[in-house]
């Protein structure tokens, strides 16, 4: 039967490849895995498997031996048995927003699709809580909850794509991460295939577990400590009013220093968003929102809360942003109106192929008084290198998003966006900042590991990896730089990521 | 003068992070001697242990603001730093750390990060978990790692400060910590309702979903709590039946706008009572409810975590056996200090018993939070094991490999 199943298989050139290196021929594990999930859910064809040769960072490429995609967690746990079983290396991928390179399936294996997994299992308004498998997409989560009062807080960019497995991966956050909190806050508890395919529940739907926080762990691991198959998350009342506003500022510095002072003052807004000069000029020329051209920076300030108080919070804020000199604030007085100020933030990156070919998208993070220096120093670079850098960002929680713009078809401009990339990042580092504030390690920023922590930092988060993920077969060189022992694939970079900003 | 103190307990008071490093690891490639971190020694009882025989590890001496940039809303000091100290410190400037921490003269916070102390708040804010940012801790070996940084975002490493909140010194001592914090609210107020019975109750707490305000504390207590509580307060509030606390707090319109409207809203689940607590006197009653918790000198107190949407069923039969109730009621956290009655062993069980009828296995959980020590062998510290216990046995083996670090908590998972 086994021979049989082989002949009739299209086996790609690098399962060949494997077949020919000797170990237990793929095909036997390709008839076992479609035992598991029947014909139509998995995928070994090399032009099919093409497709998930990345993610959202396209910079390097590796293409899965399979792809499968089961629909229960008995299926997933069987799937990973069977890679132990025959020394496959694996990893669970959701919609594939990741800017990492967290789904990209080093040295090839067994790819998870988990987005046939998108069911709410439970919505419990009473107790806060509800139950979605992990393929479940983020926005679609709000969407069941409308008009109940509730939504789920978490909210990247993305949102309309990502799904909450990958949230829970990567510790996503969004516009609104400010006042409300990233993933992990919003996390109560999971399901997870451990590497070894067993089944475990971590957490759960009350407040706290006794023991050990192992969910509060497991948020962010990138997909290192195993496969979430079941998330339980925190569901969060609406807020009665939202007030929403554009800022206009005549210099950076003039913006910076509201948000600072704004922050002094005691006010946390839900979202405080900057886009500079360059986004500005791209954003007006695409959709003619009306901010005028000659614009230093602009603020999309939110604040939410009791109808009851909003004004005078808003009040504050204006009196604020006028002793920095603000230009002018548009404010949305309907809620079509305040889509339209989102929309302008949200689709700022949308512009960006009006200003250049090529861009790459850094994810740095400095305290947020520190944002004037890092801008400043992202302004230097630019014209160190020559190059156009823009930016568009989280300003209230100091997480910059510089763009930086070139031709990919330059070799000379490659380079130029690598080197500006790196120094923009390790001023972040020196700023008392960190070089990812929501899009993850992954493989990208890998090299930064070492010079963020140090040998015993490291050590002791690779103990931590080891617990859950002995062999290393889970997700393989991601987050924890190799061993230069090591003989898996390595990935370098040699070209700059083109991203959108979160 | 050597840092290693005799007394009625050996105690080692290390001056810096790397002093309490090398003393762990001396220790650990040594003679393997019990090593217990504490802090203020407010929660000592905490999880029961069974004996406390070797050297206690105080950080007392790590009490050090390491830096506090003011408008970054952030702050980073040495785990032996005292609650009313930071509070006061950041006070100063507007801010606070908005976690209910009893005896908050005492307490230190890298104590609270291992207790993983909360109180009312919770609610509204969560725990300390989501204000740490960056930690820094000792494991069973000495080796001095850290995790996360500085600032508010950031997801670079795994965050291995979650796993040491709440670890009760088992996997590690803390020794740094960078905390974010929020600002100061202008002002409070608490509305306290009498209702005749635990259905009334659980109604208005059902209510609460949809109710137009937003309390940042929902406190429950029984009559027998209820009475403690504001004697605590010196107030002089109706407390014969079950009480249902709610607080609110913000600027003044907002605090004095909802505050009304509560009123209004729990008007049809017939209150036997309403009475307003404002400013001062609110202040005194938050600490009360903060205080009672933990403040018992009853020799059991439990702890349950539950659904909220079930909890009433459990303080039903709790106030039938007389046991004096707080919950922190919208989180389904439930505090019972069993009467004095309750004398023996057996009395104690037969009380777990009927409890845990009450409970859903899958869901809630029952544990003793703190007891006499003569009853600490005999008493399980967990009614049912939690979800993951034999991966936090893989945490507690790698991180403390010798079983050095206060392997008397958490002793079931040490057992194993």
């Amino acid at each position: 039967m086994v021979d049989d199943t082989s002949q009739t298989i299209n086996l790609s050139a690098p399962v060949l490849e494997k077949l020919e290196a000797g170990s237990r021929p793929f095909s036997i594990l390709i008839q076992k895995l479609t035992g598991i999930v029947g014909k139509t859910d998995i995928l070994y064809n090399a032009d099919e498997l093409l497709v998930y040769e990345c993610d959202g960072y396209i910079v390097d490429k590796s293409v899965p031996d399979i792809v499968i995609f089961p629909t229960s967690t008995a299926q997933v746990s069987e799937i990973v048995k069977l890679c132990n079983e025959f020394n496959v290396p694996f990893l669970a991928r959701g919609a594939g927003t990741s800017l990492s390179g967290g789904c990209l399936p080093i040295g090839g294996g067994v790819m998870i699709v988990l987005t046939r997994m998108k069911q709410i299992l439970e919505l419990n308004l009473r107790d806060r809580y509800a139950i979605v498998e992990p393929g479940m997409v983020n926005l679609h989560l709000t969407n069941a909850l409308k008009g109940t009062g509730y939504h789920y807080a978490p909210d990247p960019s993305s949102q309309g794509a990502c799904t909450i497995g990958g949230n829970i991966a990567t510790n996503s956050g969004g516009p609104h991460t400010l006042k409300y909190g990233v993933t992990t806050n919003h996390v109560l508890g999971l399901e997870a295939v451990l590497p070894d395919g067993s089944v475990i529940e971590l957490g759960g739907p009350t407040a706290e577990v006794p023991g050990y926080d192992l969910h509060g762990v497991y948020v962010g691991n990138e997909g290192t400590f195993g496969i979430c198959t079941k998330a339980i998350v925190r569901l969060t009342r609406d807020p009665e009013a939202h007030r929403t506003m554009l800022a206009v500022f005549q210099t950076i510095g003039d913006a910076t220093r509201a948000i600072s002072e704004m922050i002094a003052e005691g006010i946390i807004p839900s979202a405080l968003e900057m886009m500079d000069h360059g986004i500005i000029q791209a954003v007006e020329e695409a959709f003619h929102f009306g901010f005028p051209l000659d614009a230093g920076a602009v603020l999309l300030i939110e604040v939410d809360g009791l109808e009851v108080a909003l004004d005078a919070e808003v009040s504050k804020i204006l009196e604020i942003c006028n002793k920095n000199n603000v230009r002018e604030i548009q404010r949305a007085d309907t809620p079509e109106e305040r889509m339209l100020i989102w929309k302008s933030r949200k689709q700022a990156f949308g512009a960006i192929g009006r200003l250049s070919p090529s861009y790459c998208t850094q994810d740095g993070v400095v305290p947020r008084t520190r944002l004037p220096e890092i801008l400043e120093f992202i302004e230097q670079t630019s014209k160190k290198y020559g190059l156009r850098i823009v930016n568009v960002f989280h300003a209230g929680d100091g997480n910059v998003h510089p763009i930086l713009l070139f031709d990919e078809r330059d070799q000379g401009q490659i380079q130029l966006v690598l080197e500006a990339s790196e120094e923009i990042l390790e001023k972040c580092l020196e700023l008392g900042g960190s070089v990812t504030g929501e899009h993850g390690i992954g493989v990208e920023k890998i090299n930064f590991m070492s010079r963020i922590f140090n040998e015993t930092d490291l050590a002791m988060m690779e103990r931590v990896r080891n617990i859950f993920n002995p062999r290393q077969i889970c997700s393989r060189d991601k987050v924890l730089p190799p061993h230069a022992s090591d003989n898996s694939p390595k990935v370098s970079q040699t070209h700059p990521a083109r991203r959108a900003p979160h | 003068m050597s840092p290693l103190q005799s007394g009625s307990q050996e105690e080692f008071v290390p001056a810096s992070q790397t002093e309490l490093s090398r003393f762990i690891a001396e220790n650990a490639a040594g003679n393997h001697r019990q090593l217990f971190p504490v802090g203020g020694r407010t929660s000592l009882a905490v999880c029961c242990p069974t004996s406390q025989t070797g050297i206690q590890l105080c950080t007392s001496q790590l009490n050090r603001v390491v830096d506090y940039p003011v408008r970054d809303l952030t702050i980073t000091v040495e785990a032996g730093m005292r609650i009313d100290e930071l509070n006061k410190m950041i006070s100063a400037e507007g801010q606070r750390l908005p976690i209910d921490i009893p005896q908050s003269n005492r307490a230190t916070i890298g104590g609270v990060i291992a207790t993983n102390t909360s109180g009312p708040k919770r609610f509204s804010y969560g725990t300390i978990r989501d204000y740490v940012i960056g930690i820094s801790a000792i494991d069973g070996q000495g080796n001095l790692f850290k995790s996360g940084g500085r600032v508010v975002k950031n997801v670079a490493g795994y965050d291995l400060g979650k796993m040491l909140v709440g670890s009760l010194g088992t996997l590690a001592v803390i020794s740094q910590v960078s905390l974010n914090l929020r600002p100061k609210p202008q002002t409070i107020s608490m509305v306290w309702f009498q209702f005749d019975s635990c259905q009334t109750v659980d109604q208005a707490l059902e209510a609460i979903v949809t109710s137009g305000t937003r309390p940042i504390a929902v406190e429950y207590c029984n009559a027998k709590a209820a009475s403690q509580i504001a004697a605590e307060a010196r107030l002089e509030l109706p407390a014969d039946q079950h009480i249902l606390c709610i607080c609110y707090e913000g600027p003044e319109n907002e605090v004095h706008w909802q505050a009304n409207h509560i009123v209004s809203e729990w008007n049809q689940y017939s209150p036997l009572s309403v009475q307003t607590v404002v400013t001062e006197e609110a202040t005194r009653l938050y600490n009360a409810f903060t205080e009672y918790q933990t403040s018992s000198d009853d020799p059991v107190t439990l702890k349950a975590i539950l659904l909220p949407s079930q909890m009433m069923k459990f303080i039903e039969m709790a106030t039938r056996l007389n046991i004096a109730v707080q919950a922190h009621a919208a989180d389904g956290i439930v505090f019972g200090h069993l009467p004095d009655s309750a004398s023996s062993l057996d009395d104690v069980q037969q009380i777990l018993n009927q409890l845990k009828k009450t409970i859903d296995p899958k869901t809630g959980y029952l544990n003793i939070y703190q007891c006499e020590s003569e009853w600490s062998h005999s008493l399980p510290l967990f009614c049912s094991p939690p979800a993951g216990w034999n991966l936090m046995q893989q945490f507690k083996n790698a991180l403390d490999p010798e079983h050095v670090l206060n392997s008397q908590r958490f002793n079931e998972l040490v057992e194993i």
